[in-house]
């Protein structure tokens, strides 16, 4: 495990309020906002779970099991082109989202500029009348300075589910 | 001294091993490491079971039904379920044959810290 | 130990159809009451007269290439575990102890030399049969046969790699029971000489929808994907679904229950997956396909296309998904998918497959965002005591039948149709209908 470097106050507010606007934009439904915040050498990843003994060197996932997300650039701007068609009919009437994040922690990254950051999600979503979804999970970041902002550049997102609680995951986490 | 004939020399293959009953002493299970001859009871200690249906990783010998494992040479019981430890018999080898002196322990078990069977749970 | 008998499968007994089958399902009239989407009554009779009877698929042989690999999956709702022999067979093995009836496996996948029951230390091997238990000398007080108390085996056989299962003794045999649909099954399985292996593993949603709703889906209703699809394919595409309509060649075809409806444009399907890759793989290919296949067969590897087979598995030609409809109450399911590639496929190309089944037929794929809320509220519906027993219209296609066709199975003209729906629901009254897998009747050839 590489040594985890602190980095100063101002940068780490930096990197919190980054992860804070960006949930508050996907609640929002502010997608091509979101967009904006993304690296287009993002990859955006989150593996299936297997629900595999402990003994099994293979571990829970990898980068070889499907994913539910596995994603460069050109796959989020398609799926935020779905939602936003007039036809997304599971997203008419939209689908409202609450992102909670916490457990932020913030490190210095890799490269200069860089910074690593992990933080812990709860996603709850509401569909129709009665519909209700919550999905909870840890995520590890890569934020990137590109022009005059951060970016993110690479997010990893697990979840403890091996069998997803719900039909679908209609948002991003 | 009490010989017991196990099996012919060029009849087991380093890594494998094989059961050889034995009304008197119980079944033994004799094995080929890498060359060299061990010989132990066959039953498994926490239950029922033949060692010699088991697996055999390098010195450890994995019981067929609860996966616990013993270290052949010494007998020492080494993970769960096994607690306590197998029975060994010294082995004797001539030209031809390998035999177990079924009266006497296996060298590398007195050499062992804890002695087969001594100390050990129940 | 491959020559210990486990103990038989005890036979469930056959409770007596239901009395308002014909209220519930009419395909002669074309029509169905939405209550068999929702009804614990006609569930429970699935569950005895369907899942427990019919053969359901298990696993792709790809999944399990060593002895003592593994996977779980159900049969119904019957756990249980799919086993690679010493001898390179395939064992089912219902995941419950004959002690307690504990599960005796907890991992989804893996490679074991046995299953320990975590209860009293039942202890079983890949093949079932009973070794030990922990303070076996008990048990040898008391005469306890072992022999008498392994792992219940379901039935197994395979067909060009796809694995199914049976509980029922008098069920026909695999081959019968697939019938002249493996012609079409071939498509998939068969167009290369390496044969297929899934990818990636399995992945697992749930949905509160009936488990029909979705396998009917599949068997033949391309006549939502125009509409329901249309936010996912000017995603992928930017542009519509293809007019199915304007097609010049399609058919839905059926037998027993299965249903298999497809168009000869050989990359229809795999196009929405938006990688060139693919479509080049598919246009390559499709000529070494047609020197096994025939040139007909060849046109159909990613066309406009879907698959079931009954009750519940299916999959996409060119999506590559393939998927168990795992029945979880009368308005719940679990999912299971897998992506399915050509063994000897180049690996940037199955690498493509893997993450274009996920962006388009996945829990996060645009295209199933809105089947799920389809499903989901066909079934909710019936919740309502009124609505429950209205009639839901299945009658696109009658008489659409073609007598001077070379085609196998049951073939019908046109892709947007019913036919195969309707071959599906009678399949499955005849099924809740039938005592004896020898009460079921022979409807091929009289479908119309």
């Amino acid at each position: 495990m590489n040594t985890l470097e602190l980095v100063t106050l101002e940068e780490e507010r930096a990197v919190q309020a980054f992860l804070l606007r960006e949930a508050r934009l996907l609640d929002e439904d502010r997608w091509d906002d979101w967009l904006l915040m993304v690296s287009e050498r993002i990859h955006y990843w989150m593996p299936g779970i297997e629900n595999r003994r402990r003994e099994d060197a293979r571990g829970g996932f990898n980068a070889e099991h499907m994913a539910l997300f596995d994603d460069g650039y050109r796959e989020l701007q398609r799926r935020v082109a779905r939602f936003k068609q007039p036809s997304a009919w599971a997203e008419d009437p939209p689908t409202r989202n609450v992102h909670l994040i916490s457990n932020i922690e913030v490190y210095a990254g890799e490269n200069p500029g860089e910074y690593r950051a992990f933080s812990c999600f709860v996603n709850v979503r509401s569909r129709g009348l009665d519909e209700q979804y919550q999905i909870a999970g840890r995520r590890e970041d890569v934020l990137c300075r590109e022009g005059d902002g951060l970016k993110l550049l690479s997010r990893r997102i697990l979840i403890p589910n091996a069998t997803l609680p719900c039909k679908n995951i209609n948002t991003f986490l | 001294m009490n010989k017991v004939l196990l099996c012919q020399r060029d009849e087991l293959a380093p890594g494998s091993l094989k059961k050889v009953p034995n009304a008197e002493v119980g079944d033994i299970c004799v094995y080929n490491l890498d060359g060299r001859y061990y010989a132990t009871a066959d039953l498994c200690t926490h239950a029922t079971a033949s060692l010699a249906e088991g697996d055999l990783d390098d010195d450890l010998i994995t019981c067929p039904v609860h996966w616990g494992q013993f270290h052949v040479p010494t007998g020492r019981a080494v993970t769960f379920p096994c607690e306590r430890h197998l029975r060994t018999y010294r082995v004797i080898v001539t030209d031809r044959e390998v035999y177990a002196d079924v009266a006497a322990e296996a060298e590398e078990a007195l050499a062992d810290a804890d002695p087969a069977g001594a100390g050990s749970p129940v | 130990m491959m020559d210990k008998p486990t103990t038989t499968l005890k036979a469930i007994e056959s409770t007596p159809p239901l009395a308002d089958l014909d209220r519930i399902c009419d395909m002669q009239e074309g029509r169905m009451a939405g209550k068999i989407f929702w009804d614990s009554e006609i569930y429970e009779q699935e569950l005895e007269k369907i899942f427990a009877r019919c053969w359901l698929f298990v696993a792709h042989e790809s999944q399990i290439p060593e002895p003592g690999d593994y996977v779980a999956t159900t049969l119904g709702e019957d756990e249980v575990l799919v086993v690679r022999q010493k001898d390179r067979s395939i064992k089912v093995l219902i995941n419950a102890c004959p002690h307690r009836g504990n599960k005796v496996c907890f991992a989804e996948a893996g490679n074991a030399r046995g299953f320990i029951c975590n209860y009293h230390g039942w202890a079983f091997g890949p093949d079932g049969a009973l070794r030990g238990m922990h303070e076996s000398g008990v048990y040898e007080q008391s005469g306890f046969d072992k022999s008498r108390q392994g792992l219940r085996e379901a039935r197994v056989d395979s067909y060009k790699g796809l694995v199914f299962a049976t509980f029922a003794a008098d069920a026909p045999s695999l081959a019968d029971y697939l019938g002249p649909m493996t012609w079409y099954l071939d498509v998939i399985l068969d167009n290369d000489e390496g044969g297929t292996e899934f990818i990636g593993g399995c992945i697992r949603s749930t949905y509160e929808c009936n488990w029909k709703i979705a396998a009917e889906n599949f068997v033949g209703d391309i006549l939502h994907a125009g509409w329901t699809h249309d936010s996912a394919a000017q995603a992928m595409l930017g542009g519509s679904v293809t007019k199915v309509s304007e097609l010049p060649e399609s058919y839905q075809v059926n037998w027993n229950g299965h249903g298999y409806e497809f168009a000869r444009d050989l990359v229809g399907n795999a196009a929405v997956l938006g990688e060139s890759a693919i479509n080049k793989y598919l246009h390559l290919h499709s000529p070494k396909a047609a020197e096994r296949l025939g040139e007909f067969r060849a046109r159909m590897l990613g066309a406009v296309s879907s698959f079931t087979v009954f009750p519940n598995f299916s999959f996409l030609p060119g999506q590559n998904t393939v998927r168990v409809w795992q029945p979880r109450g009368p308005n719940k399911i679990e999912l299971y998918t897998w992506v399915i590639v050509n063994r000897n496929a180049p690996a940037e190309v199955k690498e493509k497959w893997r993450r274009g089944a996920m962006m388009t037929f996945s829990p996060t794929g645009v295209f199933e965002m809105d089947d799920g809320e389809n499903w989901e509220y066909c079934t909710k519906t019936s919740r309502g005591k009124v609505t429950r027993y209205q009639d839901l219209y299945v009658g696109l296609g009658m008489n659409s039948r073609l007598s001077d066709t070379e085609l196998p199975g049951n073939v019908f003209r046109g892709q947007l149709n019913e036919a195969n729906a309707r071959a599906y629901y009678q399949r499955w009254k005849d099924l809740l209908q039938a005592r004896t897998w020898a009460e079921v009747p022979d409807r091929n050839g009289k479908l119309d």
